[in-house]
């Protein structure tokens, strides 16, 4: 049976994959609006599951991803204004990827070895904020309060934007996957279920709170880096917005904390909803925005992947039922 | 003016000013103490009081501080139906739910608010809103000064329903171990909406001050949100004393911190100096030393 589901949510994904491969190939990337609005979702994906794998899987809630959204956004803008670096450079995005990681590892030996639950989100919170005021007060290396503007003629499709994103949601989710299959994953886990037994039992908990506080950082990074090519325009108060910290967070725990496919479902529902709304009741959005995130704590506190799916889920990653069982008990 | 008195003049600001981020986090930390969330909503509910003292105001030309009166009893019932509405079903779900519902309660505040009121930015212009007291070579302004009593005084009566009344007795208990205050026979439920009502009462205070000494806009009150954060914790969570002790010292804070850098690192700074209480301090700034655990 538990064979079975694998296997059939293993088939059901790579058709997915595929059809996105495929998509932008059969509509004309420039007039097709699904482009924009898949690019803009695997950037949510690939956040979201950085989040998720802080937060879900090691249980060390961060509210800074946007501290390393921008941060990746402004590695890429000032390596290329150098000219070290160019447009779509792929060692631009490592870089930026790299830069957050980097700085994720060294805040994390302070924060992490120190804080936790409600104080580490909230220092996290601080570094965000703390980052958004030294850009913007940057002077010329970062552009002040107006940002970098980026040479936007060398923009030709929409296109390369949508396969990079895709390429980093989805070495984002397989990343996930094999280190959740791994014994670094277990010992993520044994820290969120109980931080002394995982010590007590020989696990080096710091250090795999800060490897996961890393990677969730890089791929933040990777996506602001993405997203700065996009926009052409780095600015303090767009890329360190507080939005790029709750919204992956919001998608998450709206998809389903703690589990592989929430992030991606919640993504998608949450972007989608978003877009909707601003189509259909432009004048509203955001006051339907905001009801919408209550009624869905209200009547779907843990996720969507718990309605149908908790016993799916069960079988699909065993660990997970940790997570399932607690929602059981209350 | 010499750089002394000058210098004078910045702290009495400060104090002034603090002493209004200290309201906001009694409330905040009120609510965090019974029910262990972050209440990031406060911000925008503030602004939300600020509102209704302008739209009083500008309808009925009645007097902001005389508002209070009205404000009061209105928020604290809201306070009251965020509770009993929201937040009680949705905290038996864990934290991170309640987390999110604060928040979208924050964005639906922040854009009602500029779908009513657009989002232009407002004050309150009284015949007094210019008046100056000046103290030598120090001015400070009737408004501020008004605020920081009217701050004082809230904070003080909270405290002493805290200390002297069986309701405040079980508020406090219920801070330090819920499930034992529970089984002493105080109701969660009950605890939870006393302090919410109490904490988006004092929201509702903060916001009549800010209308009177400061131009507001729908989405200045996240700012205050995380502000009142800061005070909390320079205060120490669950402490009505050392959360105003906490927002005064954020006010002198800034106030010192823009005079002797610049503007615009202000918050920068106090974000900095809340990493570090956090880190080496979290029991407050004004905490006696505890034995570290």
């Amino acid at each position: 049976m538990r064979n079975k589901i694998t296997r059939n949510s293993t088939v059901a994904f790579v058709l997915l994959t595929l059809t996105f491969v495929l998509y932008p190939l059969l509509v004309d990337t420039e007039e097709s609006y699904l482009v924009y609005f898949f690019f803009m979702c695997f950037i949510y994906v690939a956040m979201a599951q950085g989040w998720n794998l802080v937060a879900g899987y090691a249980g060390q809630a961060s509210f800074g991803q946007h501290a390393f959204f921008g941060l990746g956004a402004y590695v890429t803008a000032i390596t290329w204004k150098a000219g070290w670096t160019g447009f779509l450079d792929p060692v631009a995005m490592i870089l930026s990827g790299a830069g957050a990681a980097l700085l994720a590892m060294i805040v994390g030996v302070a924060l992490l070895a120190k804080l936790r639950g409600d104080y580490f989100a909230l220092g996290t919170l601080g570094l965000g904020e703390i980052l958004r005021v030294v850009f913007t007060q940057g002077g010329k290396l970062t552009g002040g309060p107006v940002g970098l503007l980026l040479p936007s003629s060398s923009y030709e499709s929409l296109g390369p934007y949508y396969f990079i994103a895709l390429a980093i949601a989805l070495s984002a989710f397989l990343f996930v996957w094999l280190l959740m299959r791994s014994r670094i994953g277990l010992a993520l886990v044994a820290i969120r279920e109980d931080e002394q037994a995982a010590a007590c039992n020989g696990i080096h908990v710091l250090k795999f709170k800060i490897l996961a506080f890393a990677t969730g950082a890089f791929f933040s990074g990777l996506c602001g880096s993405i997203y700065g090519y996009f926009l052409f325009h780095i600015h303090p108060l767009g890329f360190f917005s507080l939005n790029w910290a709750l919204l992956p967070v919001l998608m998450t725990v709206l998809g389903g904390i703690g589990t592989l496919y929430g992030p991606i479902l919640g993504a998608f529902v949450l972007t989608g909803v978003f877009e909707l709304a601003n189509i259909y009741i432009p004048e509203i959005h955001p006051i339907f925005s905001g009801l919408f995130v209550i009624l869905v704590m209200l009547y779907l506190p843990q996720g969507i992947m718990s309605l149908g799916g908790k016993d799916v889920a069960k079988r699909i990653l065993p660990f997970i039922s940790g997570i399932s069982k607690q929602s059981e008990r209350r | 003016m010499s750089a002394a008195s000058a210098f004078i003049q910045i702290l009495i600001n400060g104090i002034l000013f603090g002493s209004m981020y200290g309201v906001a986090a009694i409330g905040l930390s009120l609510i965090f103490g019974s029910m262990q969330i972050v209440f990031i909503a406060q911000g925008a509910v503030i602004i939300l009081a600020s509102y209704f003292t302008y739209w009083v105001f500008t309808l009925t030309s009645l007097d902001p501080f005389f508002c209070l009166l009205l404000c009061l009893p209105f928020f604290m019932a809201l306070g009251w139906g965020f509770y009993v509405g929201l937040f009680h079903k949705v905290s038996a779900a864990g934290k991170n739910p309640s987390l999110l519902l604060a928040f979208g309660l924050m964005v639906l505040l922040e854009n009602l608010m500029s779908f009513v009121w657009t989002p232009n930015p407002r004050a309150v212009n009284t015949w007094y809103t210019a008046v100056g007291l000046s103290l030598g070579p120090v001015q400070i302004s009737f408004t501020r000064l008004m605020v920081f009593l009217i701050s004082i005084a809230s904070a003080g009566l909270v405290f002493l329903f805290m200390k002297k009344t069986l309701w405040g007795k079980a508020v406090r208990g219920a801070s330090e171990d819920m499930r034992a205050a529970s089984l002493l026979g105080i109701s969660p439920r009950r605890v939870n909406s006393l302090t919410f009502s109490i904490g988006i009462g004092l929201a509702g205070i903060a916001g009549v001050c800010t209308s009177t000494t400061y131009p507001f806009d729908p989405y200045f009150g996240f700012l205050f949100s995380l502000k009142a954060l800061i005070a909390v914790a320079f205060g120490g969570l669950g402490s009505v004393g050392g959360a105003l002790m906490g927002g005064i010292l954020l006010g002198l804070l800034e106030g010192v911190g823009s005079y002797l850098i610049s503007g615009g690192w202000a918050d920068a700074i106090s974000y900095a100096a809340f990493l570090l209480v956090i880190m080496w301090r979290p029991q407050g700034v004004f905490a006696k030393a505890t034995r570290a655990v």
